[in-house]
């Protein structure tokens, strides 16, 4: 009996893949329901589509959800503000008050009109402390945000609704960049209900996560597939895709063979750029490029509390000692252009005529010796572990180094203990790329070399004078005035002072399959977002 | 009977609280602070000490262990750092997706291996034999990810015949099945040759061959019969190693199972999520085990004796 139930047992097991066989064998290239989708593959499943609780996946709630301002596309690389959900707005002149129109007749996707409880709504679930939002930095300048953030007030006292399609905003203090933050992908408007309603499950569960956008959260199965719908209803006007999907695939060498496999339509190349040169040296993918320029600066590091990096004669040395062209043409195919400062081509206020910092080890060597290191000296450069592109550009460093008789060593760190190191402004060299939030230059400018935040990504920069005017630039209101003074600033933070290496910037490349009409790169601050919508299409 | 199931089920706890507690330990030695990870660039410090709070983070390893223990029997994992989802339902998500590739490939495994091994064993020392046993043992020795890798460039790069990774239906499931199967078909092989080989040397087969059977009836009726009793009990053990092998094949070939948001977790430093996936799948790995046990009692009468006399 026991030996009858074993055997059963092992029966049973191998009948029920057969069993399986039974299943639809045959299926079409394009899965049914796919046939006027557009298809992406990402390597990395986003944490929630609540625009405020994450930093980095913007993919879903550009599509999703509006602003009141958005920034599009001018150019390459280019970007412009323009009305979204505020129809027209005023500043007053000293800077302080914005007052916003709201459009009319825009329905979120749950029917439900858009009015200004809504606009005041999204911003005081950002500061609340119990919503743990991560971009508050967008909108902290508001008058009472501060008062919101510590706990001791539940409403913005700079907010009023005058009607409910007019808000006033009133700021702390003036803040030239105030419109183009309120552009970014962080600074979405909610409906007031249904978000209420969806609580935490918002964001998390499609249905629940509402918006006004051109397409409707549709579907997220967690490590496969997330994916949005057409929203029929748009106040744009509808756009003519069903949908898109994101599938999410971890493996570098599989997503580029589903592309080839046609089981996606667009392959993005910043994701894995160890594919960049598969596709730009193939024949094949020639007519196949988009590109982009990217609104993102890669640099290098150095902490000033260490020795000898406190000598600028040092610093320059290393600016001096690094074959930025050759960088870019031996990890990037030379797609893209060398850097001077620290704003890249097509940024709002970036300088064209900023010098040249030559490639020039003799000089650079020279400096060095000037300094008192004749025979170089060691020094270790940090990276978070198992990222092959950090990797690559820090060898390189390396033997250009080696050139003028600096020893680098490169220590891999797990990426929270490299986060944690770095928040102490303890790290002493690291090689990074900073690519805009929003299109302004303080985006760049006060995340690096403000006071505080100099420590908090370790640069340590010691030139308070420098530091407090980055601060202070915030405020300046006339346009004009704001670029020149940021120029100012770039010169003399990068090039007086060497307080990093600017290295370049790149092209973003996306290889496109054979259905697909009309891609464009968008504004590349964000080119994983907005793109998707105008002139795009499936051939039929 | 009732009680060497019960003894052995017994055992298991100790185990179970034992790999809980290195795992808890081992991964809050480890250096760095998730939570800053996590938080991204523009989050207030303010925020991240909330977050801490509420999490009990700043509490003493020994109170978080026991406060997470005290959870985890009531089916409680807490909630992934980065999902922000319950990790007990992540898992029970995902679970399925695991059993599915695990089902698939025991069932390659069983008819590349157990064929082989019959095949080596009949035509011991020959060509075939050495050829067979060389194709098992490349199985077990190509690292999976490759095996997947140069597969899926073949069949679906290449060929087309098949789709490149998904898991919607039974062809999604051909390659991973394969290429994990594959891995442990040898053993399969090897177990079934040396056991088939030991037995033809017994008394009563020269019986069967002396009453006239013919040659495959003498390995199917008598020898096969009694050689198989040792592999199934190690198939049930295969499954811990198959369910190891998921891990790999499930990132390559991007199927949602337990393997894939394990490598998620470890790769965002997800804790809940990484103790949760772990501890779940030693759950099943000692089951396995605890089965193969009591398969192996039912199977083998002088197993049972022994229990009773002892």
């Amino acid at each position: 009996m026991l030996r009858r139930i074993a055997v059963f047992f092992v029966a049973v097991m191998l009948a029920l893949p057969i069993c399986a066989f039974v299943e639809e064998f045959a299926e079409a290239a394009i899965a049914p329901g796919y046939e006027n989708v557009l298809r992406f593959a990402t390597n990395d499943e986003p944490n929630t589509n609540d625009p405020q609780k994450t930093t980095e996946y913007y993919a879903v709630n550009f599509q999703v959800f509006d602003r009141l301002v958005e920034a599009v596309t001018t150019g390459q690389g280019q970007s412009d503000l323009v009305p979204g959900l505020a129809e027209s707005w005023e500043i007053s002149p000293d800077g302080l008050t914005y007052t916003f129109h709201l459009r009319k007749g825009v329905k979120f996707h749950n029917g439900a009109e858009f009015k200004a409880k809504d606009v005041k709504y999204t911003f005081e679930r950002m500061l609340l402390p119990e919503t743990e939002a991560k971009n508050q930095d967008f909108i902290d300048p508001i008058k009472g945000a501060a008062e919101m953030m510590d706990g001791s007030a539940k409403e913005l006292s700079g907010l009023e609704i005058v009607d409910d399609y007019t808000i006033k905003v009133t700021l702390k203090e003036p803040f030239g960049p105030f419109l183009a933050s309120l552009a970014t992908p962080g600074v979405a408007i909610l409906n007031k209900e249904s978000t209420e309603e969806a609580g935490t499950d918002f964001g998390l569960v499609p249905e629940k996560t509402i918006g006004t956008g051109a397409y409707i959260f549709d579907k997220w199965v967690l490590h496969d597939e997330f994916k949005v719908r057409r929203n029929d209803n748009y106040w744009r006007g509808a756009p003519e895709l069903d949908g898109i999907s994101w599938k999410v695939v971890m493996d570098a060498d599989t997503m580029r063979m589903m592309f080839e496999a046609g089981e996606i339509d667009v392959f993005d190349t910043d994701l894995v750029p160890s594919q960049i040169s598969y596709f730009t040296k193939s024949e094949k993918y020639a007519d196949k490029l988009v590109v982009g320029n990217r609104m993102g600066t890669y640099y290098f590091t150095f902490n000033h509390d260490i020795k000898p990096f406190g000598d600028v004669r040092v610093r320059k040395a290393f600016q001096m000692a690094v074959d930025r062209k050759g960088m870019l043409d031996a990890l990037f195919d030379g797609r893209g252009e060398l850097v001077h400062g620290i704003l890249p081509p097509g940024l709002y206020g970036y300088n064209k005529a900023l010098p040249e910092i030559p490639y020039d080890p003799a000089k650079a060597k020279a400096l060095l010796a000037e300094a008192g290191y004749p025979d170089g000296f060691e020094m270790t450069l940090t990276q978070i572990a198992d990222n092959p592109s950090t990797l690559a550009r820090g060898e390189l460093f390396q033997a250009m180094m080696a050139e003028i008789g600096v020893k680098v060593t490169i220590d891999q760190m797990d990426e929270a203990a490299w986060y944690a190191v770095r928040a102490d402004g303890k790290l002493p060299a690291y090689s990074g790329v900073w690519s805009a939030d929003f299109n302004d230059p303080d985006n760049f400018l006060y995340t690096f070399f403000a006071p505080g935040n100099t420590v908090r990504r370790s640069f340590n920069f010691k030139n308070d004078a420098l530091s407090n005017r980055v601060a202070a630039a915030r405020a300046i209101v006339d346009p004009a005035s704001r670029v020149k003074e940021y120029q100012d600033l770039e010169r003399a933070i990068i090039q007086d002072e060497a307080a990093w290496i600017p290295l370049f910037t790149t092209q973003h490349i996306f290889v496109v399959g054979d259905r697909v009409e009309g891609f464009k790169v968008s504004w590349n601050g964000w080119s994983d977002g907005w793109h998707y919508y105008e002139g795009l299409r499936i051939k039929k | 009977m009732a009680r060497y199931i019960l003894r052995r089920f017994l055992i298991s706890i100790p185990v179970l609280v034992g790999v809980a507690l290195i795992l808890f330990l081992l991964l809050n030695v480890v250096p760095g602070d998730p939570v800053t990870l996590m938080m991204g660039e523009h989050i207030k410090p303010a925020l991240i000490e909330a977050f801490r709070a509420r999490m009990h983070l700043d509490d003493p390893v020994l109170v978080r262990f026991g406060r997470y223990m005290l959870g985890a029997l009531r089916g409680d994992f807490g909630v992934s750092y980065k999902l922000q989802r319950e990790v007990s339902g992540l898992i029970w998500q995902a679970f399925p997706h695991t059993v599915k590739l695990t089902i698939y490939s025991a069932f390659v495994s069983w008819i590349i291996g157990i064929p082989a091994g019959i095949f080596s064993a009949v035509k011991h020392n020959t060509l075939i034999d050495r050829s067979l046993m060389g194709f098992s043992l490349m199985g077990v020795s190509l690292p999976i990810f490759w095996a997947g890798l140069l597969m899926q460039y073949v069949f679906a790069s290449r060929l087309g015949w098949l789709p490149v990774t998904g898991y919607y239906s039974i062809k999604y499931y051909i390659m991973p099945s394969v290429v994990l199967g594959w891995s442990s078909a040898g053993t399969v092989a090897r177990l079934t040759r040396s056991n088939l080989l030991e037995i033809m040397k017994n008394d009563f087969i020269r019986t069967a061959r002396a009453k006239g059977l013919s040659e495959p009836s003498v390995v199917a009726c008598h020898a096969l019969k009694n050689a198989m009793l040792p592999v199934i009990t190690v198939m049930a053990l295969q499954v811990a190693g198959l369910l190891g092998g998921a891990v790999m094949t499930e990132s390559v070939f991007g199927i949602p199972g337990i393997g894939r948001i394990a490598v998620d977790a470890i790769t965002h430093r997800d804790m809940p999520l990484l103790q949760g996936t772990i501890l779940f799948t030693t759950a099943i790995v000692i089951a396995g085990n605890l089965a193969a046990d009591i398969m192996y009692a039912f199977l083998d009468p002088r197993i049972r004796v022994e229990q009773a006399n002892s």
